[in-house]
């Protein structure tokens, strides 16, 4: 019992300590580092965790999560740079906005499943990166330039530090937040969705109007990531929301592991690392981002997190001799094919 | 309890649903009491699972009428049914195996209760996690509070199939097949804790094995080929030279 807790004290205290380091990494490294790594990792983590929490409470793997985050970030940038509003409010704007559009794709998806739904998911993406780039309003393909994050942001660019920090709060609060959702009576059903519905609806439960309500509540997620990209850039286009990027961000969620949510960020990182430096040694850079992705994949189907877990969890058995604590959330089942809501 | 003026919990007229050309209930009438123990039998192919799942809402009729607890359900879902007090189990187990123990059966009982979309944790859920321990322990699963669902042996999986119907203290339990796969102890627990059931709840049961049915029901539903062919007490069923012809494939009916 004694060696439990301080094993659980240990487990804090290093994540303690990890996050103490990546809270110093704007006075431990470069300008360039912070800027390039650090704010990509965040903003890029934050779209992937609204995938990581869709995918692994929910069971459902969206490719839309770069359409509502698209919806927010050229939004935001269209009122703050055309209309002149303030960023703040532009931002909240945006992710309204953001959240309604989740609220309707959801409902519309809610009612499919597992390669049905990441269908109907990749067709509410590209209708949305089409009408982006299409629409004069949010600059068609040039996009909308020259973004002014909030003044006490500062200048992403030159002095990306307390850009960086303000990231880093919304990351951990994202983090939270979705962490909690998983602990109360709805997050829990969601997840009980996820492993049967048929059964969840025996029991009383509306599958569909959770499925529905899951998606919108990640939506302002995968928003507010949107409106952080923009800031971090100082700009965004509809090439930002292209069926590449979506790809991206289910490649960097599951790279990370779809079954934590703290995965998505370290998926974020390890992509943008191999982003930043990986393309200076080689030409074929997607080639090797694509052999990083398999061997991860094949090692270790719970993405790099659920690697260090099985190494966490060996290494109580080592000290203790007994069995590891359960991880959780758990694998998901495989999804049944089944109708929501029981009766046709 | 047997007066005529009670009126039944379950009241099924003229219930028929086809797949295509096969009839696999044809023109049904049950009428079970409150209270009752009913036990339906059958041969595979029967009829009895389909039955089942027009009762649970599941599936929907082609023809006929349900009436549960006075009104009529014949067009509500499974959710709604449950959420009047209609319990169900699922002959091959349907557990939530990514959660605990406690949380499956913390569930089964947010579900009836309400609450199903709360977003803060609130005295409600006390109430709900106690029924969920108590529960536990009346399936003999305290031990295992912790443990995820998918990690149960299957005899515990279907412990834990009966505890996720009981949790929210139904009116009326549907129980399809609870014996499937078990040992013989383990039928024998089945057995005392089914006649262990308060009298505020009705039971209606499938079974295969004949042992657990005929002990655990008063009243006996003999199916066949989706007709009724006879309804009778237990000791009514084991002296009928039909039930006999049927069990032993001697000759149909």
């Amino acid at each position: 019992m004694t060696m439990d807790r301080m094993l659980t004290l240990g487990t804090r205290g290093a994540l303690a300590v990890v996050l103490v380091v990546v809270a110093l990494m704007p006075v431990l490294c470069t300008t360039f580092f912070t800027s390039q790594v650090g704010l990509t990792s965040l903003w890029l983590g934050l779209v992937a965790v609204s995938l990581t929490f869709l995918s692994g409470y929910g069971g459902m793997v969206s490719l839309a999560q770069t359409a509502l985050f698209g919806v927010a970030g050229l939004i935001a940038a269209r009122l703050s740079v055309e209309s002149g509003w303030d960023p703040w409010a532009a931002a909240l704007a945006g992710i309204l906005a953001a959240t309604a559009v989740g609220l309707l794709f959801g409902a519309v998806a809610s009612g499919s499943q597992g390669i049905y739904f990441l269908i109907i998911t990749l067709a509410f993406a590209q209708v949305t990166y089409f009408y982006f780039a299409a629409v004069p309003t949010f600059g068609a393909h040039e996009g909308i330039n020259g973004v002014r994050p909030p003044a006490v942001l500062g200048d992403p660019v030159q002095d990306p530090a307390r850009m960086y920090w303000f990231l880093l709060v919304v990351s951990v609060l994202a983090f939270l937040g979705l962490r909690h959702v998983s602990r109360t009576a709805f997050g829990l059903a969601l997840q009980g969705v996820r492993d049967d519905p048929v059964r969840m609806a025996a029991l009383g439960y509306n599958v569909r109007l959770h499925r529905t309500l899951g998606f919108t509540l990640a939506a302002p997620v995968a928003g507010a990531a949107g409106v952080l990209s923009a800031w971090s850039n100082t700009r965004m286009s509809a090439g930002s929301i292209s069926l590449a990027i979506a790809i991206l961000v289910l490649t960097t969620a599951v790279i990370g592991g779809l079954n934590r949510l703290e995965g998505a960020w370290v998926g974020a990182l390890i992509y943008t690392l191999c982003d930043t430096y990986l393309r200076g040694w080689t030409d074929r850079f997607t080639t090797w981002l694509g052999v990083v992705f398999l061997v991860i994949v094949l090692v270790s189907p719970g993405g790099v997190v659920g690697l260090l877990g099985s190494a966490t969890s060996w290494l109580h058995s080592r000290l203790r001799g007994g069995a590891p604590p359960p991880a959780a959330p758990s694998t998901p089942a495989p999804p049944v094919p089944v109708s929501s809501g029981g009766a046709r | 309890m047997t007066g005529a003026a009670t009126a039944p919990v379950l009241r099924v007229r003229g219930l028929t649903r086809r797949f295509g050309g096969v009839v696999a209930v044809a023109d049904v009438d049950l009428d079970i009491a409150p209270g009752e123990r009913r036990a339906v039998l059958g041969p595979n192919g029967a009829g009895k699972s389909t039955l089942f799942n027009l009762i649970a809402g599941a599936d929907t009729p082609t023809s006929g009428s349900i009436e549960l607890f006075g009104a009529d359900v014949t067009r509500l879902g499974a959710r709604q049914r449950a959420r009047l007090g209609l319990s169900r189990t699922f002959q091959t187990s349907r557990l939530l195996t990514g959660l605990t123990v406690e949380d499956n059966l913390y569930l089964a009982a947010v579900g009836v209760s309400g609450g199903r979309l709360r977003l803060l944790r609130t005295a409600r859920d006390r109430t709900a996690r106690e029924q969920a321990r108590a529960t536990a322990e009346s399936v003999g699963m305290t031990d295992r509070l912790a443990t995820l669902a998918g990690d149960l042996s299957h005899g515990e999986q279907r412990q834990l199939e009966i505890g996720l119907a009981l949790v929210a203290e139904p009116r009326m339990l549907l129980l399809d097949e609870p014996a499937a796969g078990l040992s013989r102890s383990e039928r024998q627990l089945l057995t005392a804790l089914l006649l262990s059931l308060d009298r505020d709840v009705t039971l209606l049961l499938i079974e295969h094995d004949m042992d657990v049915a005929l002990t655990v029901a008063e009243r006996v539903t003999m199916m066949h080929d989706g007709v009724v062919i006879v309804e009778g007490t237990p000791a009514e069923i084991r002296g009928d030279q039909r039930v006999h012809d049927l069990y032993l494939g001697k000759a149909h009916v």
